[in-house]
């Protein structure tokens, strides 16, 4: 069984590479990291040494807890949404900027 | 008639399914079928439950409700939905004749106010975080829809932004429900007063949470997507999300920290200096810009800071004003922004030094307009007026007073220099416009008005609150407004009309994504070293 602190860990990764990287491709995957560290921590919490899926087989003793495992299925649907039409928007604006560069698409402002 | 609220949430989701699918020039009045059908169930559903709140709960699917799906109303949902309702209600009437009349366009809108009202009816955190992020990924794509590249380029920005801002607020319910073992407001609400030993982990949720409202909300360092996603959208669009989608982020608040009352954290004192600072630097923002879209946008961000001012007061009186700066709010930069949409529409620029005769052009229009900007500068009789005074009853005597009155100052400036479009002569011949165009221009200054006369009877109807303390007649008021307006004046002829170096400066700050997310997680640590240790 992973550690908490060692997913919270993948949770600062990606924030870190949020708060640094300069390109827009490696920003949506630092999102993608964040949001895989903030369901690894989730699934870790409801989990336990030997605990079985949750599904009825044989009775209800030692399974995990379902909630999180429930919670989590929808939150991975939400980001790979997210990731879907932020690639979609990368496409659109390196169309009309030639780049993927944060500060080279941000630079022209036309409304100075 | 208890389960009004998922017929609120699903026949505007209906309706724009089956017009996407359709696409039929007849289908469009379908939206206002629909549109029609909420507000009578939901004005029923509130003749039903207006005295008796605490049988509006419902939980789905007959599980436990510590983990089921729970949707819950009292005043406060109530009060928004209606609103949110109202506001849907003049955009599609504003948009019926545009160009955007686009069946794509229509469905992701209707779609957006199916997820609203949920938002504003959800009982439970983890719906909480699916509503919000429905509504992050469908105002992005809303935002993208003009295709142009400044609009994907605010739509990205908008969208990792606010993701990584959500994903806080579910950091922070993960550990709520580490904590609780449920995900109903409800429940945690009633046990937190009971946790001792855990209280660093609580602290420690109510940081990620706020600070991933606070995102959402714009507040001070995290409010660069904001002008530049509602400065570049549809005039119809950039209407809706400033004045009731930011709103959202306001509403969780208070939702938000009316779970953690039993835990008493004294955050009041840190939210009105967020607050402060999100309403100062939006109005210097807003002094420095060109455009009058951002203007219009950045003013966003400064009345947002003075929402955030009165609402995080302890007092329950000042925190319903911050509520009533809301409501109205709502009213008049809706009406704002869709007079700017119409004048942009017409000249074919969004640079205020180039609009010029406007009056003489469009004087109807012109007549909306002023209305907006005398409510948003607060003049007597209109609703800007009423809210920051309630705002100003409470904190007189303190130096918030003075506070609230240099924000004052700055935003009677910058609308004295945008009411230079209404001099000179009449430029050009406008095109002929449809009438429907103008309905809900007249419909929102009507309300701003009526809201700023008849204000005694609306806060005691809906929330039960007397304000007849506010005087309207009161010499006072006007002095007050003719000093802000003179001090504006004489700040806008002396500095701002000379275009200074630094407000050159001011306009050029442009924030790189990277750096708007260090700002965050600066903000992150900030409130983690004032609340946990």
């Amino acid at each position: 069984m992973m550690n908490p602190i060692l997913t919270f860990l993948v949770v600062l990764i990606g924030l870190y590479g949020l708060s640094t990287s300069k390109n827009i491709i490696k920003s949506v995957f630092c999102v993608t990291i964040t949001e895989a560290g903030v369901i690894l921590l989730f699934l870790n919490l409801g989990n336990f040494e030997g605990g079985s899926v949750p599904i009825f087989l044989e009775g209800l003793a030692e399974i995990v807890d379902p909630l999180p495992q429930a919670l989590m299925i929808t939150t991975i649907v939400i980001g790979s949404t997210v990731t879907a039409l932020a690639l979609m928007l990368c496409i659109k604006i390196f169309h009309h900027f030639g780049t993927v560069e944060w500060e080279e698409v941000l630079r022209d402002r036309g409304d100075l | 008639m208890v389960f009004v609220p998922v017929l609120l949430i699903f026949i505007p989701i209906v309706c724009g399914v089956f017009i996407y699918l359709i696409k039929h020039p007849w289908i469009y009045y379908l939206s206002l079928l629909g549109q029609l059908v909420v507000t009578v169930l939901a004005i029923f559903y509130y003749q039903e439950f207006s005295g008796q709140y605490s049988e509006t709960f419902i939980v789905f699917g007959l599980w436990d409700e510590r983990i089921g799906i729970s949707l819950r109303n009292d005043a406060l949902s109530m009060s928004f939905v209606f609103l949110s309702i109202f506001m849907w209600w003049m955009v599609l009437l504003y948009t019926m004749y545009a160009k955007e009349r686009e069946y794509n366009f229509l469905f992701f809108l209707l779609f957006l106010e199916g997820v609203f009202l949920g938002l504003m009816q959800s009982n439970d955190l983890f719906n909480m975080f699916v509503f919000l992020e429905l509504i992050t990924l469908l105002v992005t794509i809303l935002i993208a829809f003009i295709k142009t590249g400044e609009s994907f380029r605010a739509a990205l920005y908008y969208l990792l932004l606010n993701t990584s801002g959500v994903l806080a607020f579910l950091l922070g319910i993960i550990l709520l429900y580490n904590t609780f073992g449920s995900i109903n407001l409800e429940v945690i609400k009633s046990q937190m007063h009971l946790v001792y030993d855990e209280q660093v982990l609580i602290k420690f949720a109510f940081v990620l949470m706020l600070g991933g409202i606070s995102v959402k909300t714009a507040l001070f360092p995290v409010f660069t997507w904001l002008p530049r996603a509602h400065g570049v959208a549809h005039s119809g669009i950039s209407a809706l999300l400033s004045g009731l989608i930011v709103k959202g982020g306001l509403y969780m608040f208070l939702r938000i920290t009316s779970i953690f009352e039993g835990a008493d954290f004294a955050y009041h004192n840190f939210f009105f200096l967020i607050g402060f600072l999100t309403a100062f630097i939006g109005v210097i923002f807003a002094l420095s810009q060109k455009d009058i879209k951002q203007i219009l946008a950045y003013h966003t961000v400064s009345q947002v800071g003075i929402m955030m001012m009165g609402l995080s007061h302890v007092d329950e009186k000042v925190a319903f004003g911050g509520l009533l700066h809301i409501f109205h709010h709502a009213f008049f930069k809706s009406l704002l922004f869709l007079a700017a949409g119409i004048i942009v529409a017409q000249y074919g620029t969004k640079k205020v030094a180039k609009l010029r005769g406007v009056f003489k052009t469009m004087p109807i229009l012109s007549m909306f307009m002023i209305v907006g900007m005398l409510s948003i500068t607060g003049a007597p009789f209109f609703n800007g007026f009423i809210s920051k005074s309630v705002i100003k009853y409470g904190i007189e005597g303190d130096i918030r007073y003075w506070l609230l009155y240099l924000v004052n100052i700055g935003t009677a400036t910058s609308f004295l220099k945008m009411s230079q479009i209404f001099f000179g002569d009449r430029q050009l011949d406008i095109a002929k416009q449809h009438v429907i165009h103008y309905i809900p221009l007249l419909v929102l200054s009507l309300v701003c008005i009526m809201f700023g006369l008849f204000y005694i009877p609306i806060s005691d109807g809906f929330f039960g609150i007397d304000l007849s303390y506010v005087s309207l007649f009161k010499v006072s008021g006007f002095i007050n407004y003719g000093i802000t307006l003179g001090a504006g004046f004489l700040l806008y002829f002396l500095i701002v009309k000379k275009d200074p170096i630094f407000i050159k400066k001011l306009r050029a700050f442009n924030l790189s994504f990277d750096k708007a997310n260090y700002l965050f997680v600066v903000f992150l640590v900030l409130m983690t070293m004032y609340f946990v240790i």
